[in-house]
């Protein structure tokens, strides 16, 4: 028999009001919203132009994270109510709770050891232990209101890092209008920018998204597992939540740091050596259990054996991210962009069809397949009449190499800017 | 009436150990900060560490208030307490002159609502012959002083607050310690 990677389940996204946990999770952003919207008032009167810029940089900076989560939850996507509240948790109630959380932890640690101890661990103690709580919390919130909804561990990472998401913009804008008025030069979009190219930028890839995410992966794997013992599961959930822990502190810490100077070269050091191992571990991890997902809706698909709704070549494009995107872009050479609007569309009906499935094996189906197959058929139909009956990969395109090529320069280019500007290289 | 289901229990209990986590950490944690002690005996017979390799002799009577101090390598803050009178001094890198320090750390003071600054700027400078620029100001019910330094790529930026006339009373204690910062070498 082969493990539960899936619990399929209905979607009760529509009986949320009935839940007692969703009404207690409405109070709770409601609060953590007027606190920050006090915080943000207090930085728009004092700061306008720099609070406008940063609350602009940042937002944009979500778009890309908020994308690549998105693709990843490509298969069986979450509701975007839900999305969106484990997103604001993040911004207005993590936040809310760690601002006075992190200040008296790290007061606590120069009061119960030393003002020496405060200045160079405190930060890496203090903001990880009370930050992380704080937003795993958001992931359980989730699981509380919809639990329906966290049925793989994939899911677990997709609400965890959508928490970060929203955590970490939030802090930014509130360190960057803090680097704003330490500058003391009035409201200036400088100290903005600097704090953009270093705290979004160089420093956003491996900040509260990935850790949160790996949090979550814990939270999904304590909920989705239950073909293991309690003991276990639990620990699994303390090991990732401790994993996010200990990245967040290695991250803050002063360790690793000192010699180095402050220099491009010590800031490129401190990316890689603090930055890097938690990153390719954390993202190791999500493509571990993104494939182990994709494997189990694409095994659905198999099952039907069925050219109409799926090839054995469109099965083999239908898990990966990269091969999905690589037929759109092969429709859309071969024939047009018609053709790869419906290769989207044909992916994403086969992705619901899939989950479908699982749902029927379950018993817990609403009934839609029949629905999902006539979607899949109309979509192939268009295909056909384009001339590209099948979203399958083509053969590796020179113009692509050479975008990816120049991408990869343009943010090498950028990168070395940043980290020049920054370390005074 | 509608009975509670044992998942709704369930539900709520969680939904509880939730918001009791977040008060715990909101609440919970500055509670427990506010019922330990902040302040500390202070040696004035010898430097005390502000960081950045800057030290200076703290007041007679002081006592150190850990929650504001950070003696770090490259930048750092102390926080001294006589009595009612709040003395706090704070290093960091900085590349500019004597008067853009001053005139940031003016900005700041003024961009605190209720803060204005009085007066002139007067030249200081310390026993070690580093040269600053001193001002005073006021805020609802209490007046400050404060100093600003600029020496081997740092500024020191001292203030002064308490009301009136504690502040008349310990000024000269303070502006003596003041005159004592001094570089010393390294970083701790």
């Amino acid at each position: 028999m082969t493990e539960p990677v899936v619990r399929p389940a209905r979607s009760e996204i529509a009986t949320l009001t009935r839940i007692p946990a969703f009404w207690v999770v409405v109070v709770l952003l409601a609060v953590g919203a007027v606190r920050m919207v006090q915080l943000a008032g207090r930085f728009f009167t004092a700061y306008p132009k720099a609070t406008l810029t940063a609350v602009l940089l940042f937002a944009l900076l979500a778009v890309p994270f908020w994308l690549f989560v998105r693709e990843l939850d490509f298969l069986e996507r979450e509701p975007p109510e839900l999305l969106v509240t484990a997103c604001a948790w993040g911004g207005l109630v993590a936040t809310t709770a760690s601002i006075p959380g992190s200040a008296a932890l790290e007061d606590l640690v120069a009061k119960l050891g030393s003002p020496h101890l405060a200045a160079d661990w405190g930060a890496a103690l203090a903001g990880p232990t009370v930050e992380e709580t704080a937003k795993t919390l958001g992931v359980v919130a989730i699981v509380l209101i919809a639990r329906a909804q966290v049925n793989s561990v994939l899911d677990g990472v997709v609400y965890g890092a959508l928490v970060g998401l929203g955590f970490q913009i939030a802090e930014d804008i509130v360190f960057a209008v803090g680097a704003v008025a330490l500058a003391g030069q009035g409201d200036q979009v400088q100290p903005v920018i600097a704090t953009f190219l270093l705290r979004g930028f160089l420093a956003g890839v491996w900040s509260h998204t990935l850790f949160s995410a790996l949090a979550g992966a814990g939270i999904g794997y304590l909920v989705v597992r239950r073909d293991r013992g309690r003991g276990r599961r639990l620990g699994a959930a303390a090991l990732a939540g401790l994993g996010a822990w200990s990245a967040h502190v290695l991250w803050n810490s002063p360790l690793l740091s000192a010699g180095l100077g402050n220099g491009a070269p010590a800031l490129v050091a401190v990316l890689v050596l603090k930055g890097l191992p938690p990153l390719l571990l954390i993202l190791l991890l999500v493509r571990h259990v993104h494939d182990r997902e994709a494997d189990y809706y694409v095994g659905r698909l198999a099952m039907l054996r069925d050219p109409d709704l799926i090839t054995q070549r469109e099965l083999a494009v239908l898990g990966s991210g990269s091969r999905r995107a690589a037929a759109r872009r092969y429709a859309g050479a071969s024939a047009g962009r018609p053709a790869e609007a419906a290769v989207r569309r044909l992916q994403r009906c086969q992705a619901r069809l899939a989950v479908e499935l699982s749902r029927a094996e379950a018993d817990v189906s609403d009934g839609s397949a029949g629905a999902r197959c006539a979607e899949i058929r109309e979509q192939r139909d268009v295909l056909v009449r384009l001339g590209h009956p099948e979203a399958v990969t083509g053969p590796r395109s020179w113009r692509h190499a050479a975008s990816t090529a120049a991408t990869t320069a343009v943010a090498i280019a950028v990168l070395c800017v940043a980290i020049s500007a920054l370390g005074g290289g | 009436m509608a009975r509670i289901t044992r998942r709704e229990l369930t539900n709520l209990l969680g939904a509880f150990g939730v918001v009791a986590t977040l008060a715990g950490l909101a609440f919970g944690l500055p509670a427990v900060d506010r019922a330990l002690p902040a302040q500390r005996a202070v040696r004035t017979d010898r430097p005390y560490p502000v960081g950045a390799g800057i030290s200076v002799f703290p007041p007679p009577g002081a006592t150190v208030d850990v929650t504001g101090t950070r003696p770090g390598d490259d930048q750092g803050t102390a926080l001294f307490r006589l009595g009612h009178v709040r003395y706090a001094i704070a290093v960091r890198p900085f590349d500019g002159d004597l008067a853009t320090a001053a005139t940031r750390l003016r900005q700041r003071i003024t961009g605190t609502s209720g803060y204005q600054v009085t007066g002139a700027q007067l030249a200081v400078r310390t026993a070690d012959g580093v040269s600053g620029l001193q001002g005073g100001y006021t805020a609802p019910g209490r007046g400050g002083r404060y100093t600003v330094f600029v020496t081997a790529g740092l500024t020191i930026e001292v203030t002064i607050a308490g009301d009136d006339l504690a502040l008349a009373r310990m000024l000269p204690l303070i502006e003596s310690s003041v005159r004592t910062l001094r570089r010393d070498g390294e970083p701790r």
